[in-house]
């Protein structure tokens, strides 16, 4: 017996630890946070043996794309953003790995990415290679997106999920637009255009950006699509809009602000009422919930091993949101202003997509649940004491599954701007509650040359944890 | 009683075990195999029209008319086919079917892209510095294209809850160089119908 308390203790140990997924990696948060970069790459990068093997190693990946991306070094970001991409195509799920995760909790599946997620991790990977002006490169990455997108809006049958994201959309048409693929752009700009519509504006709150439209009308001209640059011009009332060529340069400036939520855990109690035929019922009254379970029960005494139950907690996942500090920015080039656009709302489809698949995640956390006490129940006929350990076991180890993509943006805001040909300066002005904040770059501009450039402002303005 | 739970908990542990880590296949298949997975326009389509479309405008009496009054061969040049889909088609890919398609039928002669027309002239600019003269291409001897092939696709999408019908269209048209005169017209459909 004494032996098996030591075993206890042990797979306590391993199993248990409940501080989340933002907690863990304090360390690194911290630093990112802060914008020191270079202390959270030596983070990551100390620990990146353990790590790499880990189930969280996607996120060690993704983490260490970003902040490699944000100090420049884009070739090295690309490195860790295509071993992301590799391991999530080629991610397998692992039975053992389900099961045990259904007798202890979800962390022990190794995590595969959010499906904004997925996305979000080729529009770094592609923004890398266009500042580094390999844009064929780029345009893999955007046939890449292209297949995941396409996978996404296979995967849900209901048309009120999020499972098309209009920001990729436009950002492919960028990629084409900036490769003269004209005739590309506008099926991209225009398959944006439709998402925005009839999806973004209801979901999420994001109209169609004005950005999006004058790309539309400028690449159906372009392409010669006479009847569609007329259809879109009225349907957009810029009926005067006209196209001008000019002998510089554009630039496309993304404007990352602020940082995604991060998921916490909630839980909430459940009683348990027994319904006929062995099934069991898990109700929870303050939320209106019940889910009925079929358990198998014992045909002499009729009884199963839930009957004596009573109430028990359950784990879920929960986003929480980091608000932003800066409300609005703008880019001034010779004294002419151009609002940044909101053309992605990370936060709002972090939510909207665990929330479309919380009905499933109650389902699967009653279920282990259900079998945690099952062997719990078992254990206690079995021994004494032993029921008593499993249930401290059991207690222990119920978690919600709090990984996340911490280092994604709050939202991604972004605009076009005709450059002139040579030196030019730009300013970024961010306005924000506790006053406002200056950023200069400078460009030496050549003709017919796309630019691209994105900019991270990392404040937000709750702190999440003392 | 007990031993119901026990064996609903090895019983998970079994399947567990039992399915391990999946393995992923991978298995080779004929090219010429039609294989439609999402219902999305796929490379079996991109055959299938450019060899029926082909087919159509070289059977064509107004082509063959042409041919006779022609005097000789006639050569085309595949100019582009716009995409007007809301899917991105690698139209590279399918202007090349369609160049395969015409000249391995014989009756009709290829001249190359302006894209690549480009590259050789390049070349031969090069080899009048470089190459001995004896082996020099020289200049002004290319061969002028009698006719311009070009096209559009589009797609019109009708859906009703889980079924989708989804019609690509593909239009093409053979224009004579000199005269404007088109040649050949031709349209050429592919309906999909897919049940979720």
């Amino acid at each position: 017996m004494r032996g098996f308390k030591v075993q206890v203790v042990i797979l306590l140990t391993v199993f248990a630890s409940c501080a989340t997924y933002y907690e863990v990696n304090q360390e690194f948060n911290y630093e990112f946070e802060k914008g020191e970069l270079n202390a959270a790459n030596q983070t990551l990068a100390k620990k990146s043996k353990k790590l790499e093997k880990s189930k969280n190693r996607l996120l060690y990946y993704l983490n260490r794309g970003v902040v490699l991306s944000m100090l420049g070094e884009y070739e090295e970001s690309n490195r860790y953003l295509e071993k992301a991409y590799l391991y999530t195509e080629d991610y397998q799920t692992n039975y053992v790995n389900e099961a045990v995760s259904m007798l202890s909790n979800p962390n022990f599946v190794a995590y595969k990415g959010e499906n904004h997620e997925n996305l979000m991790m080729l529009y770094y990977k592609a923004m890398n290679y266009l500042r580094m002006g390999q844009y064929d490169n780029a345009l893999v990455e955007c046939k890449r997106l292209n297949i995941r997108l396409d996978q996404l809006s296979d995967k849900y049958k209901s048309d009120k999920k999020y499972q098309k994201d209009a920001f990729i959309h436009t950002l492919m048409g960028i990629i084409y637009d900036a490769q003269h693929d004209y005739n590309n752009a506008f099926i991209a700009y225009r398959n944006a255009l439709e998402i925005y519509k009839n999806d973004y504006a209801d979901m999420f709150g994001v109209s169609v950006p004005d950005q999006l439209k004058e790309d539309i009308l400028r690449t159906a001209y372009l392409t010669g699509f006479q009847q569609e640059y007329d259809l879109y011009k009225k349907e957009f009332g810029m009926e005067n809009y006209k196209y001008q060529r000019t002998d510089g340069g554009d630039l496309v400036f993304f404007w990352h602000n602020g940082l995604g939520p991060v998921k916490t855990e909630w839980s909430i109690n459940f009683a348990v009422v027994k319904g006929q035929g062995g099934v069991v019922n898990f109700t929870n009254d303050e939320y209106g919930f019940n889910f009925p379970f079929p358990v198998s029960y014992d045909k002499e005494t009729g009884k199963s091993g839930l009957e004596d139950l009573e109430f028990f907690r359950v784990a879920f996942p929960k986003y929480k949101e980091r608000p932003t500090v800066y409300s609005a920015a703008n880019l001034s080039v010779n004294g002419n202003q151009y609002p940044l656009e909101l053309a992605e709302d990370v936060n709002a489809i972090a939510f909207k997509s665990l929330k479309d698949r919380m009905l499933k995640e109650f389902g699967k956390a009653l279920l282990r649940v259900a079998l945690k006490k099952a062997a719990e129940e078992a254990a206690r006929n079995e021994k004494d004491g032993l029921g008593a350990a499993v249930s401290l076991f059991n207690a222990i180890t119920e978690k919600a599954d709090t990984r996340n993509w911490q280092t994604l943006p709050h939202s991604i805001y972004y605009t076009r701007v005709p450059l002139k040909k040579g030196e030019q300066h730009i300013t970024l002005e961010m306005k924000g509650n506790k006053g406002d904040q200056k950023e200069e770059f400078v460009y030496n501009v050549k003709s017919g040359e796309t630019i691209f450039q994105t900019f991270s402002s990392l404040d937000y303005a709750v702190k999440l944890y003392p | 009683m007990k031993n119901s739970i026990k064996t609903l908990v090895v019983a998970i542990f079994s399947v567990a075990v039992l399915f391990g880590c999946s393995q992923r296949t991978v298995t080779r298949v004929s090219p010429d195999q039609q294989i439609d997975l999402s219902g999305r326009w796929n490379d079996v389509d991109s055959k299938m029209v450019a060899n029926k479309m082909v087919q159509q405008f070289l059977n064509s009496p107004r082509y063959q008319q042409y041919s006779s009054d022609n005097g000789k061969t006639p050569a085309i040049i595949v100019g582009y086919i716009k995409n007007k889909t809301s899917e991105h088609i690698d139209s590279d890919n399918y202007i090349k079917k369609f160049e395969m398609e015409i000249f391995n039928s014989g009756l009709a002669d290829l001249v190359e892209s302006a894209e690549f027309r480009e590259k050789l002239r390049e070349e031969r600019a090069d080899q009048q510095e470089f190459s001995s003269p004896e082996t020099a291409a020289s200049w002004g001897k290319e061969y002028g294209a009698d006719l311009m092939l070009f096209g559009t696709m589009t797609s019109e999408t009708d859906t009703y809850n889980k079924k989708k019908v989804v019609n690509y269209i593909t239009t093409l048209y053979l224009t004579d160089l000199e005269t404007n005169k088109r040649v050949w017209y031709g349209q050429e459909e592919i309906k999909k119908y897919i049940e979720n």
